[in-house]
Formats: structure tokens, C-alpha cells, sequence
């Protein structure tokens, strides 16, 4: 089982609190959503989860182990990996090469095999069967050889979440993944996640869309003005009048 | 006139590594250089150290220093690391010129004597021109080698983007400074080659004139590609000679030529940032 | 002995601050490291050359017109080389590119022009100074220092008080939003490059009559300018002020007490020391570490 925990993070920016003493605790048991209007804080929070951002003030632990501070590409080696709110893609290669670069431990990333390539051959071919699975998951198998940037959007929404697979994290943050994208891309996507959370990965999810909550999250949390204002099951906590005022007002 | 334009193709191949993979522009490629030619001259003359031992102990002084410029810098913004490479270029030029008791100052170091491997001295012109094309393949040979392989790839996904790089895992800063140091030892070792080859060495070879000359070069051939910075150095080697045929006096054509590469890379930066023959440019 | 370096290290850093200033004033309001500056700089000292010493003209004319000068020679790299750049969206590493273009070109221009010796400003002997706290100060650093003080203060009011000033402030801190509201940002590039660019000629008529101008003059100012900048904290005036004073007095401690080699590295060294431990300066807001 995995475990994601942050305690008491507060994060103002020019003034204004990104976040407030959030605490919240995430598990591989379910599927998070974490909701709430824009500027609730969302994308700061797994913004300093990954550690692209340093909260002025709490910790975060992955599996009881103390991530606050470390580097993002650290947090990312430790099994944690993320989507983009505006959907981060090396638009001009191959729908392959995003996903190779993504594997992690690659021999003819060091500089002495990249030039000597003793057994780089081996482990470039490995990784490009891995890849090469996983684009068959996501059904982009037939896209391989494709630029990136000439998928559609869903497409790519659906390939940022296969490189983030690529990476063999066991924990996913996931910015707005359905986010602008077609209905049955978008129901194919949180097909995935529950998928995902069967093969026993911790999946947390951003998002506005409150059917797609419905329909893929086991659990809900909601902020607003950085807090934690409701926490729970999705058909208990989006009954609630305050929750539906919080996104009136 | 043809080793002179291998010596150049092998700093233009240097700077390619990190414009055309990373994206990035350094200003210091002819500290290097100088890095490279000063520490071959002065074991050689100095310590009596073989040739290929000035070669190699050039390279690990220039990579090592290549280090005090990329940790701090490439942390940061782009601009920043131009920023340092052109102090490190400018200061580096004064060391050469005001350390007197180990450069010689202005006047340079004479005497460096011919090249001698495996017992066998490199005395003609063509036993020379094998010398340096095979230095010339060794710089090719690395920074192909490098562009084609996982590390190049992630090179360029941090030209494309940083942050994506990192969010897969990829400690973006040890892949910058590596490439750097490349770079730096691939310039140096140029300069080794230099110094045998004129035999005399002085500060002017290694300004930061010097520098915007390579990158000239690599903006002429066009970064990324493969031929781009042979191309570059053999047009900006010989049109000089073709100045010369105007019958101008020497500090007049040396100003013009300056302001031919100034011009150049105005025009370049301002039509073509991506160069006339390159795949990758600047522009994101 | 300190006394006089230390006094001599503010002169320099008083020009040198005058320099930052424009620097800075033009990184803030058009996004780039301007390396032309330099160039401008140059222009500035030979212009008043030009003038004063070959033409005859009055001192006080000569120096005005080529302060004008100056200012002319800012707006046109802007209008000429930048302006069509930003209409292409070019990137800041681009134009920083473009900007060492112009500096190389514009430096060996002035060499072509006027020769590659050293030239001299002054057209009369050199005066012993008056004496001020155990050291000796001349006329003309004294200038230096009060006309620093003045034109940053000066400089920094009008960002604040005057219309044109605000209006730079707003294309500074938002371009977009500025070109989107109306506020006309070619405007304020230009005359913030007029600004800089005026500064830039003082700063250099001023340190002209004390040491001689080379036409190489530029590479070694922009340096300086740009560790000051860095500093006292990219976007801050009151930074650049600050971040000047200090890169000349470590350059004259350096001086005073480094063996000649190493000289300028001191100032490379404070580079890099800022760099590592503190790149927004001592003014400036913290930079992203990345921007997510």
C-alpha cells in the first residue's frame, strides 16, 4: 500500500494564501479527486507534493518518508510522478520518444555508457518494449512514430498520463486530466484511473468537472482559499449545500 | 590554412554540443581553448610531458574549471549562464595576459616543439593534417555519440522543456554541467592541438572576440545538423584570406572583420535564429 | 591609504552605478541583458571626444550634444535591431545574442573610426584634488559622485511621480496586460532606452576625463554593469545604485591588494559568489526556481 500525507502546509504568494494549514492524507485504497474553483489551491498542492514549489511553512511524506524540500526530479525518482495543468509534451518527437525519455535508470543517460554503449543497446531495447506496452494501454500503439503535437488533445492528455506510467511511479498526481477533452476520451481516461488504482498505484486527481469526480473518485476532498473545506465519499460530499455555495460564490 | 580551419571545426563541434542539443550559448569556448593550448605548452616546455599527456591533462584542467561557471548558472535562467561564461571569458583572457610568472604575459610561450607520439615525431605538414583529422573524428565522434544516445535525448528535452524533464526524474543540472564539461575538454583540447601547430602561443588567440567567432561559426553552418560546423569553420577561416587580397592594413581588417561577425550575428538573431543549415536554433 | 581606495573604489562606483542603472532600468522594462549597453557607453566617451577635442567645441556643448547623442544611439538599437526582434517574439537568449552582436560591431566601429590607441579626454593637466577626510578627491570625481547621487535619485522619483515614469513601471511589470490595456509599450522601451542610454554617456564623459578611452572600453563596463545588476537585484534601481558602489570598491580593494592577475577576477568571483548564494541580489525578489 502506498501512502501520501501532508501536514499543515501554508503557501502565500504576493499576499495571498495558497494554501492554509492543509492536512490531508492520501491512500492507495481509492482514488482521491481533489476539487474546488479556480485559485482554491489545487495545482500548489501538487505542485509542493512534487516539489516544484516550497511551502513557506509543513511537511509532506511519501510512505513516511519526509519529501519536504527535495528536488523535483528526487520526488520523482522515489516513485511519485505528475501531469501539467497545460499538459507538458515534447511536441516535435514521437509519441515513443516522449515515453522513453520518461524511464527511469537509463544506462546511456551516464556519460561514459553513452559514449562506450557497453549494454546500452540491451536496456534501450527493454525500455522500448516497456514503452511500447504501455502506449498499447493507453491505445497509442498505432501513433507511435507519430509527432506528439500532431495528436489530438485527448490524445495527448492520454500520453502524458502514459509517460507518467513510463516513470514505474507507484503514486500518479494527476492536473486536470480530462480537463477540455471529448466524452469518450474523457470516459476512457477515468476507466484508466480506476485501473490503475486496481493494479495498486495511489492516484490523486485535480479536476473541476463534477461528473468526472463522480463517476472515478472513491474519495473527495475540497478546497477553497487554500483550506480543506469537506472531505468524504463523492455522493456524501457533493450533496452538501456549502460545497455547491463555495463554487457559486 | 586547412589544419587551421579542423582546429576551428573542432571548437565549432564543441560549442554545437550544447547549442544545437541544449539550446544553449556559451561565450567561453576560447578560454577554453586557451585553457587547452596554455596547459599543453607549459607541461611540454616547462615539465618535458608528452604531447598526449598535455592533450589529456588540457582537457581535465578545462572541465574542471568548466565547473565553477555551470553550477552556479545553469541553475538558473538561460541568460544567466551567457552572462557567466562571458565574465569567465573576460577574466580568463586577464590570467593569460597578467600572470607573468606562468604565462609569460604578452609575450606568449615559444618554443613548443612538434608533436611527438609513440616514439614517432609529427614533423610534415600532411603527418600533421592526419594529426588534427583525427582529432577533428574524435570531437564528431564524441558529440554524435552523445546526441544519439538517451543523453542526448534528454539534452533536448531540456531545450524543449525543463520542467517535464524533471518530472520524469531527470537531474537536469548534472545532465547541463556533463555537457558542459564536454564541451569544454572537446575546446581544450583544439587549443593542444594549437600550440603544437604554431609552436608559439600568446593571449590574442583566445579573446572573447575569439569566442563570438566560434559562435559565428556555428550560427553560419547551422546547429544541430551535421555538417553545420565544419561549414561555419571553413567560411569564417577563409574569408579573412579573401580580405586580405583587398590590401588593407592589418588592425583595418581586423576591425571590418569584427564588424562583419558583429553584423552577423545581428542578422542571424534578428532572420534566422535557427542557423542556415541546423534543426534546433534558440527560439522557443 | 584605505581612505584613498576606498574613496576612489566610490568614484568608480559611481559611474559604474550610473551604467547599472540604465542596464537594469532596460532589462526590467524590455525582458533582456542589453550586453549593447557597453557599446552605448563607448559611444558616449567618443562622442565627446569627437566634440571637444577634435571639433573645439565648448566643453559644456560638447559634452550636451553628446550626451544626446548617446540617447540617440540607445534608440536606434531599439527601434532598428530590438522593436522588429519583439515583433517576432524572439526570446530573451536571442536578444541577449543580438546585443553582443552589437557590441562587438559597434566597438570596432568606433576602433575604425577613430583608431585603436587610447584617446584622451582631458584638456588640461591633471589636477592633485582637494582634500577630503584623509584622502585626496578632484574636481571632476567629485562631479562624479554628486551627479550619481542626483541622477539616480532623480531617475527614481520620475519612475515614481511623473506620467511617463508610471507608465514604464506598468510595461516593466506586466507587458501583456499593459499592450492589452493601452499603455503604449513601444513608447516606454524607447524612452527607456533614451534614459539608459543618456546614463550611460554621463557615466562615461564622466570617468573619461579621469582615466582614457579605449575603444575596448565597453567589454570591461558591461561586466560590471551586469554584476552590479546582479548584485543589488535584477529589476531594483535603488539595486543598481547599490550593487555599483559595491563592484567598484571591491574592484579598487582588488586592485589594492591583489597581485595584477587577478584582478579582475574579483569581480568574476563576486559574480559567481552572488550567483550561488543569492542570484536575486541584494534588493531583488526572489527568483522561481523553476516555473511551473
Amino acid at each position: 500500500m502506498e501512502t501520501l500525507r501532508c501536514e499543515k502546509l501554508w503557501k502565500t504568494f504576493e499576499g495571498t494564501y495558497a494554501l492554509a494549514d492543509s492536512t490531508m492524507e492520501f491512500s492507495s485504497n481509492g482514488v482521491t479527486a481533489i476539487m474546488g474553483p479556480n485559485g482554491a489551491g489545487k495545482t500548489t498542492l501538487l505542485n509542493v507534493l512534487t516539489g516544484f514549489i516550497r511551502p513557506d511553512s509543513g511537511r509532506c511524506y511519501l510512505n513516511s518518508q519526509d519529501i519536504t524540500g527535495l528536488p523535483p526530479y528526487r520526488i520523482a525518482r522515489l516513485g511519485m510522478a505528475r501531469t501539467f495543468q497545460n499538459l507538458r509534451l515534447i511536441q516535435e518527437v514521437t509519441v515513443l520518444e516522449n515515453v522513453m525519455l520518461a524511464r527511469p535508470n537509463q544506462r546511456g543517460e551516464r556519460l561514459f555508457p553513452a559514449l562506450l554503449r557497453f549494454g546500452v543497446a540491451d536496456d534501450e531495447s527493454r525500455n522500448l518494449e516497456a514503452a511500447m506496452r504501455l502506449l498499447h494501454l493507453a491505445r497509442l500503439e498505432e501513433k507511435a512514430s507519430t509527432n506528439a503535437g500532431e495528436l489530438s488533445y485527448g490524445q495527448q492528455k492520454i500520453l502524458t498520463l502514459a509517460c507518467c506510467l513510463a516513470t514505474e511511479a507507484r503514486v500518479l498526481l494527476l492536473d486536470e486530466p480530462v480537463a477540455g477533452v471529448d466524452p469518450i476520451m474523457t470516459a476512457e481516461i477515468l476507466r484508466l484511473l480506476g485501473r490503475l488504482r486496481d493494479m495498486g498505484k495511489l492516484v490523486i486527481f485535480a479536476e473541476h468537472d463534477v461528473a468526472a469526480v463522480r463517476q472515478a473518485a472513491d474519495l473527495v476532498i475540497v478546497m477553497d482559499e487554500g483550506k480543506v473545506i469537506a472531505e468524504g465519499p463523492p455522493a456524501e460530499v457533493l450533496g452538501r449545500r456549502e460545497i455547491i455555495e463555495a463554487y457559486l460564490a | 590554412m586547412v589544419i587551421l580551419v579542423e582546429i576551428y571545426t573542432i571548437l565549432a563541434v564543441s560549442l554545437d554540443l550544447l547549442a544545437g542539443q541544449l539550446g544553449i550559448l556559451s561565450v567561453a569556448q576560447a578560454a577554453f581553448y586557451g585553457l587547452g593550448a596554455y596547459t599543453s605548452a607549459l607541461l611540454v616546455t616547462k615539465v618535458g610531458a608528452s604531447f598526449l599527456m598535455g592533450v589529456f591533462a588540457g582537457m581535465v584542467v578545462a572541465a574542471a574549471m568548466s565547473l565553477i561557471v555551470s553550477f552556479p548558472s545553469l541553475r538558473l535562467h538561460d541568460d544567466y549562464f551567457v552572462i557567466a561564461t562571458f565574465g569567465f571569458q573576460i577574466i580568463l583572457f586577464s590570467v593569460f595576459n597578467n600572470w607573468m610568472s606562468l604565462t609569460n604575459g604578452p609575450m606568449g610561450i615559444p618554443g613548443i616543439p612538434q608533436p611527438t607520439i609513440l616514439g614517432r615525431v609529427i614533423r610534415t605538414h600532411s603527418q600533421f593534417l592526419v594529426l588534427a583529422s583525427l582529432f577533428v573524428a574524435l570531437a564528431y565522434f564524441v558529440v554524435w555519440r552523445l546526441s544519439t544516445s538517451p543523453f542526448g535525448r534528454v539534452l533536448r528535452a531540456i531545450r524543449e522543456d525543463e520542467v517535464l524533464a524533471q518530472s520524469v526524474g531527470k537531474n537536469t543540472l548534472r545532465f547541463k554541467v556533463v555537457a558542459f564539461a564536454v564541451s569544454a575538454a572537446l575546446a581544450a583540447s583544439a587549443g593542444s592541438l594549437y600550440a603544437h601547430y604554431i609552436t608559439f602561443i600568446d593571449p590574442t588567440s583566445f579573446t572573447a572576440m575569439e569566442s563570438i567567432l566560434i559562435i559565428s561559426m556555428v550560427i553560419i553552418g547551422g546547429t544541430g545538423g551535421r555538417w553545420g560546423p565544419a561549414i561555419g569553420a571553413a567560411v569564417l577561416v577563409t574569408l579573412p584570406e579573401a580580405l586580405r587580397f583587398v590590401g588593407l592594413p592589418n588592425s583595418v581588417a581586423a576591425n571590418l572583420r569584427q564588424i562583419f561577425y558583429g553584423t552577423l550575428l545581428v542578422i542571424m538573431m534578428m532572420f534566422r535564429p535557427r542557423g542556415i543549415a541546423g534543426r534546433y536554433g534558440f527560439n522557443r | 591609504m584605505f581612505r584613498q581606495i576606498l574613496l576612489d573604489g566610490m568614484v568608480a562606483g559611481s559611474a559604474y552605478a550610473l551604467v547599472a542603472l540604465g542596464f537594469g532600468l532596460i532589462f526590467k522594462v524590455c525582458g533582456f541583458y542589453n550586453l549593447a549597453h557597453g557599446a552605448v557607453y563607448a559611444v558616449g566617451a567618443y562622442l565627446a571626444y569627437l566634440f571637444v577635442n577634435v571639433c573645439g567645441w565648448h566643453l559644456g556643448v560638447g559634452v550636451g550634444v553628446a550626451i544626446l547623442g548617446t540617447a540617440l544611439v540607445g534608440y536606434g538599437m531599439e527601434v532598428g535591431v530590438y522593436r522588429p526582434m519583439r515583433r517576432r517574439h524572439s526570446t530573451s537568449l536571442v536578444l541577449l545574442i543580438a546585443s553582443l552582436g552589437l557590441l562587438i560591431g559597434v566597438q570596432n566601429l568606433i576602433a575604425l573610426l577613430f583608431g585603436n590607441d587610447t584617446k584622451m579626454l582631458r584638456t588640461e593637466p591633471i589636477q592633485e584634488g582637494l582634500s577630503f577626510l584623509g584622502a585626496r578627491i578632484t574636481p571632476v570625481q567629485l562631479l562624479t559622485v554628486l551627479a550619481s547621487v542626483a541622477l539616480s535619485a532623480g531617475l527614481w522619483l520620475w519612475l515614481r511621480k511623473s506620467k511617463w515614469g508610471r507608465m514604464i513601471q506598468a510595461v516593466a511589470s506586466d507587458p501583456e496586460l499593459s499592450l492589452i490595456v493601452g499603455v503604449p509599450v513601444d513608447t516606454a522601451s524607447t524612452m527607456t532606452f533614451a534614459v539608459g542610454s543618456a546614463l550611460a554617456g554621463v557615466a562615461a564623459i564622466l570617468l573619461a576625463f579621469d582615466t582614457d578611452l579605449t575603444p575596448l572600453m565597453g567589454f570591461r563596463i558591461i561586466l560590471m554593469a551586469v554584476v552590479a545588476v546582479i548584485v543589488g537585484g535584477v529589476g531594483s534601481i535603488p539595486g543598481s545604485y547599490l550593487g555599483g558602489m559595491f563592484v567598484g570598491v571591491i574592484e579598487h580593494l582588488g586592485v589594492w591588494k591583489l597581485p595584477t592577475q587577478w584582478q579582475d577576477s574579483i569581480v568574476f568571483a563576486i559574480l559567481i559568489l552572488f550567483l550561488i548564494v543569492r542570484p536575486q541580489g541584494l534588493l531583488g525578489k526572489p527568483i522561481a526556481r523553476t516555473e511551473v
